[in-house]
């Protein structure tokens, strides 16, 4: 297996020094780190990193510029795995970094402490998988909705949708419920029979078809 | 019968139809013309007249029976001076009497002798003590009067007098009352609050009425030392739009009313528009007809604001002495709307800067919270993840101990992700309201239908606010009103936010109790908005607000 090379974009240091031991100490290759997304950008045309971990609020105005870093990156290499950082989690900021594509994720920043979870999905990204935090997915299932087509659902239909959403393929599901992948096919056929969702084997478009379904339903 | 008691007893019929008649309440000048026909046919005279003395040392006449001429016409005017009947009554204040008009002098004395009169009497007409005018009698041509003329028409003054008192107290009444009333209509208006326009053209109108003259204005001093006109009245019969209205700015430079009341902040009069200098003089003369003007000040809390006129198109009348007077009460309540205005106005400012303050205080927590408290977790979580790893496999207890506190450590995180939320949800700012109250609906405990038809970014004090409102209302359905859906409506109309927040709960909600409703209402208030509660028992509730979009809704700008 080779090397995951990696690009660190973060405005607080000592975070991102943080990050690129942990990273290192799992033998990635910290290619570069930085505090902008101009610096980020730059960074990634120069080391061509397979990957590039991005804090979402950076300077100078402190909102969403990683997420437009991110967005550029994505245009200009796809071939680069994007994962964006926040210390809160929207749905219009999920739909914006899984919308460019396979090899995406978006996490709440604490994630990257649980450390083997976050060292997986970083491989898991990186290998093309999307990926979204668990915490918006709990959002949209939780909302209440007047006539919920998520009723028609089975209490394991909802955590197979909700994985689903998280960005799970149908093996990472099965690994997730301790069930055979023949079982999580069979969760997920079901939810595509009840629910106006289109059968799609890529995953970054399954993840985005049950977001917006989520998030509009 | 003797002729002496005929005399007698005709004169009592005469005196006893005159006293009806001011019994009666009969208008003065019916009572005058009256007395002069009584006079003229009971004492052995060729005319009576009756005249009124002015303040400006001219006569009027008001009356006159028999053969006068056209001179004296009922209504003339006369100077006074020289020898002749109603000067000398005027000076002394008790009755004369000339037999002999050969030398007689002055503007009245030349024209009753010229009129070829014998001789003539008068008795003053006083009233409350006060000399108010004179009833003279001529005879004609080599005819002298008896000498009892002046004792016989003393009875007829006493009666004009009575007559004269009780009009004048009753046109003094009716005047009042006519300029309370005015008074009372503008006093309501400015005590409801209307806005300083609406005062300053109800003002200018009524003033216009009351004193009955051909136009009226209000005007303002500007800071670089000219003057506005801001409301303006014309007689109805006085076709406003003739006049060439010409709101200003004038600069203050001539000896006009608005610049002499700006340099001497004290009531003005021009009797007479001839040779006054300036620009506004020469408009208000020469475009606008205007003989005659009164103008008063209108002071706000010490400082010179503007000013209150009634011009009149006659020329050769000045406008009555207490006009200055009568103004007065008017520019009072100028004044007290516009420091009404502008105290309202500046509470407005002051409540949305404190929400504007409290807004930015929150926003300011939230980034702290992130670029501080959240980041620094993160590291101390990622350091807790490295000592973990460092620690040697035979001391599994302290590997364990510490991911659970750092599994602590990212709980206190997420704890502190949603107080953050709380103060200020981050998508608010970056996405807008959109976002944000999507956001907000999905977190609901009462499902929620929203329906956003406001598709641009607004102004961020705005967008605070319906969040919040919205966030209030929410949790208002969910808390007490039991309900089981919530219509969430937005839209703008004309620089205006709109938005509709109805439940299908218990209903009875009262917009004076609890905390959120107050704050809710206040918050609106402090932008300008209003906020409307509907929520009969059982009915559930509806919350239709309105936030203007650009800046603060007028709340008048009542000038410098």
């Amino acid at each position: 297996v080779s090397t995951i090379r990696v690009a660190l974009a973060d405005d607080d240091v000592l975070l991102r020094e943080g990050l690129a031991s942990l990273l290192e100490r799992f033998g990635f290759e910290v290619v570069g780190q930085c505090g902008s997304a101009s610096e980020l950008i730059a960074l990634v045309r120069e080391r061509r990193p397979r990957l590039a971990v991005v804090d979402i609020r950076m300077p100078p105005t402190h909102t969403t510029e990683g997420l437009d870093a991110a967005g550029a990156i994505r245009e200009e290499f796809p071939d680069v795995a994007v994962l964006v950082l926040s210390a809160h989690v929207e749905v219009e900021h999920a739909m914006d970094i899984i919308g460019s594509g396979e090899g995406t994720g978006y996490l709440l920043k604490s994630r990257v402490t649980d450390v083997d979870d976050f060292i997986e999905t970083l491989k898991r990204i990186v290998r093309g998988a999307s990926v979204i935090d668990p915490a918006l997915v709990q959002e949209l299932v939780a909302a209440q909705r007047v006539d919920d087509p998520l009723d028609e659902l089975t209490t394991r239909e909802r955590e197979v949708l909700a994985l689903m959403a998280e960005g799970r393929s149908n093996a990472g599901i099965a690994k997730r419920l301790w069930v055979t992948e023949g079982t999580a096919e069979k969760h997920v056929r079901s939810i595509l029979m009840k629910l106006p969702l289109p059968a799609t084997e890529e995953d970054h478009r399954r993840v985005l078809a049950v977001i917006t379904f989520l998030d509009a339903r | 019968l003797s002729g002496e008691e005929l005399r007698v007893g005709e004169e009592h019929a005469a005196l006893r139809r005159v006293a009806t008649l001011v019994a009666r309440g009969v208008p003065a000048e019916e009572v005058f013309a009256a007395v002069t026909e009584e006079v003229g046919r009971l004492l052995p005279v060729e005319s009576v007249a009756m005249g009124r003395y002015e303040s400006d040392g001219t006569m009027t006449v008001v009356a006159t029976s028999g053969p006068v001429g056209d001179r004296f016409a009922v209504g003339g005017r006369w100077t006074l001076g020289g020898k002749n009947v109603s000067t000398v009554v005027a000076q002394t204040g008790r009755p004369a009497r000339i037999d002999s008009y050969a030398d007689a002098s002055g503007a009245v004395g030349s024209a009753v002798r010229e009129e070829g009169v014998g001789s003539g009497v008068g008795t003053p007409i006083i009233v409350d003590g006060r000399l108010w005018g004179v009833m003279t009698a001529r005879s004609g041509p080599e005819q002298p009067l008896p000498a009892n003329t002046q004792a016989r028409l003393a009875n007829f003054t006493e009666l004009l007098a009575t007559a004269i008192a009780n009009a004048e107290s009753r046109a003094g009444l009716a005047r009042l009352a006519a300029e309370q009333a005015a008074l009372r209509r503008v006093a309501t208006l400015v005590a409801r609050g209307a806005p300083p326009e609406e005062v300053f053209a109800a003002v200018t109108e009524e003033v216009g009425r009351l004193l009955g003259t051909h136009l009226a204005g209000m005007a303002r001093y500007e800071s670089d030392d000219t003057v506005t006109v801001v409301a303006t009245w014309a007689a109805e019969d006085d076709h406003g739009d003739a006049h060439p209205l010409v709101p200003g700015p004038w600069p203050l430079e001539g000896g006009d009313l608005a610049s002499t009341i700006w340099r001497t902040r004290r009531p003005v009069r021009i009797d007479d528009y001839r040779g006054v200098p300036g620009r506004i003089a020469a408009f208000v003369r020469d475009e606008l007809g205007i003989g005659a003007s009164v103008g008063s000040p209108i002071v706000v809390e010490g400082r010179l604001w503007g000013a209150l006129f009634v011009h009149s198109k006659r020329s050769d009348q000045p406008l009555p002495r207490d006009t200055e007077s009568r103004l007065t009460g008017f520019t009072e309540l100028v004044a007290t709307a516009i420091a009404n205005a502008e105290g309202r106005a500046e509470l407005m400012a002051s409540r949305a800067r404190i929400v504007a303050a409290a807004d930015e205080t929150r926003r300011r927590i939230e980034r702290d919270l992130h670029d501080g408290t959240q980041q620094r977790l993160v590291s101390l979580g990622l350091e807790l993840r490295a000592a973990q790893e460092a620690v040697p496999p035979q001391l599994g207890e302290l590997k364990r101990e510490l991911s659970r506190v750092a599994k602590g450590l990212a709980n206190v995180f997420d704890e502190l992700r949603e107080i953050s939320h709380g103060i200020h949800p981050a998508i608010l700012s970056e996405g807008g309201l959109e976002p944000a109250l999507r956001a907000l609906c999905r977190r609901s405990a009462v499902p929620v239908e929203l329906d956003l038809r406001a598709e641009r970014r607004l102004p961020a004090h705005v967008e605070v606010a319906a969040y919040y409102a919205v966030s209030e209302a929410l949790t208002n359905a969910a808390k007490h009103a039991h309900a089981s859906v919530v219509h969430v409506e937005l839209d703008t109309h004309d620089a205006i936010l709109q938005f509709a927040i109805r439940d299908d709960g218990v209903g009875g909600a009262d917009p004076g109790r609890g905390s959120g409703m107050v704050g809710l209402s206040d918050r609106i208030e402090a932008l300008g908005g209003t906020l409307e509660v509907t929520s009969p028992t059982g009915s559930g509730t509806t919350l239709l607000i309105e936030v203007p979009v650009e800046g603060q809704r007028s709340a008048g700008s009542p000038g410098p």
